[in-house]
């Protein structure tokens, strides 16, 4: 009786102890989990892959500190695989948080590339490779701007540059220039980009979202008004196994190492709610004998 | 005169939103262009100055009347002001003329960034997985047919988004990801529906001033 009854009190503070247990522990041996790609991932990672010479691809870094375990390895995989294909990057945020963590996915996948480089060919070099839009509120000013002119919503980029002196803004003029905009973001701004930007100006669309708000985007992927979709740390997962093995680009996988920890948090939660839903069981079985 | 000029601002400028989807003329994109570029631009300068001079105002309220918690107050208007002049006059990366390093010491906005929200504001989020799994393990009851089916679910999404649920059998990822695009999909898409409907109801009975309370109740 008194086991049972213990069954539904475990006390919190145990419930937290494990869980920080089961989390950590996996984090310190980080070792990368490989993963299984679903088609949805796979999707966007051949959109990026083929897009022409003469497009870019557009990343709105939408992701708050909050997000980062889930989002920041979708922006660092995708930014690696388009600078390894020499893919021409346009970085923008929509809201003011996100701004830092742009410039630190920016200067890190850059130096990455920069620090083997041997020529300035090799190199991803700034205003050439890839330009920082930086933020420009509200939401609704580049979304529908862009379809007609992207230095007109910016004339200014992150660091003060005028855009249209940078050398890639010169060709790259409106969404007619831009083969793929993927929106990395926790909350439904890819939902806004479908609305204003995909129906109106005819750009494609694809997305990275976080697990928990997966659900709600689903549709958007089914219709294929999302080119392709990552949902939560599986999905950045499965991007970087994509890059690692088609593009032999062997850096940090951050979302991989730490999906045992994921599947750890999720087991613990798993087994709680069955231990609660037993002792349920068998104290309603005695209440009703 | 109080409420027909906004009643009329609003009528004007909720037509002129909608028009440039029907109306592909240069001469109407033009004019929604430059009402975007131009008016809005300005507006939200007001609003975001308008807003941080209210949050100013609200917390040095607080601090003069000793409200409850004052005190943070001062955190907010010291933090506030430290990194806007860091971030007005330092520059992005410490380009500004503002110095923002002493020796190996930087203190430019991005360093702040990372060091200081970057951690605060995981820290906030990182909690919340505890509350999770406490709440889910209290409260994720199996008391009806539906609450069991909702349990199920829950457990086949939470092992097919694992690399676990690939080894515990390959058809297990591709179950999960069938409810998340089939089942999921129907149910959001009737809500999604019945919200858009609710959207445009609600915005033409604005546009139009049928629906007034966003005027306010005050002469």
């Amino acid at each position: 009786m008194k086991f049972i009854e213990r069954l539904t009190t475990i006390d919190r503070r145990i419930i937290y102890l494990v869980l920080a247990i089961v989390v950590l522990i996996p984090l310190i041996s980080r070792s990368p989990e490989r993963v299984r790609v679903m088609p949805p991932v796979e999707k966007l990672y051949n959109a990026v892959d083929t897009i022409p010479k003469d497009k870019v691809l557009i990343i709105d870094f939408g992701y708050a500190p909050q997000d980062m375990p889930e989002l920041e390895p979708m922006g660092f995989a995708l930014l690696r695989h388009a600078f390894e294909k020499r893919i021409k990057v346009l970085a923008l945020c929509l809201y003011v948080q996100p701004l830092g963590l742009a410039q630190k996915a920016l200067t890190e996948v850059t130096e990455e590339f920069n620090s083997v480089a041997q020529t300035n060919a090799d190199s991803i070099i700034y205003g050439r490779d890839y330009v920082f839009l930086g933020w420009q509120p509200p939401p609704l000013i580049p979304m529908l701007g862009m379809g007609i002119s992207i230095t007109n919503v910016y004339p200014g980029d992150y660091y003060g540059n005028k855009t249209d002196t940078l050398p890639l803004m010169k060709y790259v003029k409106n969404y007619n220039d831009v083969a793929l905009l993927v929106s990395l973001s926790a909350g439904s701004i890819p939902r806004s980009w479908v609305a204003y930007a995909q129906n109106r100006f005819g750009v494609a669309v694809a997305a990275g979202v976080t697990a928990v708000s997966a659900a709600d985007f689903y549709q958007y992927y089914q219709t294929g008004q999302f080119t392709g979709l990552m949902t939560g740390m599986k999905g950045a997962a499965e991007y970087e196994e994509l890059v690692e093995t088609r593009l032999n680009i062997k850096k940090s996988r951050k979302a991989s190492e730490a999906l045992p920890s994921l599947t750890y948090g999720h087991l613990v939660m798993i087994a709680f709610i069955i231990i609660g839903n037993i002792g349920y069981f068998v104290q309603r079985k005695r209440r009703q004998k | 005169m109080k409420r027909t000029f906004p009643l009329f601002l609003v009528f004007i400028f909720g037509i002129l939103g909608i028009i440039p989807f029907i109306i592909p003329h240069p001469i109407v994109q033009n004019l929604d262009e430059s009402i975007r570029n131009d008016i809005l631009k300005i507006l939200v300068a007001f609003a975001l100055v308008l807003g941080l001079g209210s949050l100013l105002k609200v917390h040095m309220d607080k601090i003069k009347r000793k409200r409850e918690n004052w005190q943070y107050s001062w955190i907010l208007i010291i933090s506030f002001l430290v990194s806007s002049i860091i971030g007005l006059f330092g520059g992005v990366a410490g380009a500004g003329p503002l110095p923002t390093s002493i020796g190996s010491f930087h203190f430019d906005i991005q360093t702040l960034y990372e060091n200081i929200f970057m951690p605060l504001g995981a820290t906030m989020f990182a909690l919340l997985a505890f509350y999770m799994a406490s709440a889910s393990y209290r409260a994720f009851r199996a008391r009806s047919f539906e609450a069991t089916l909702l349990l199920i679910t829950a457990f086949i999404i939470m092992i097919g988004i694992i690399p676990l649920g690939d080894k515990i059998s390959p058809h297990l990822p591709s179950f999960a990801q069938w409810i998340m695009t089939v089942p999921n999909v129907a149910g959001q898409r009737g809500i999604l529906l019945g919200v858009a409907l609710g959207i445009i109801a609600t915005s033409l009975k604005i546009i139009l001033g049928i629906e007034r309370s966003w005027l306010g109740g005050g002469e």
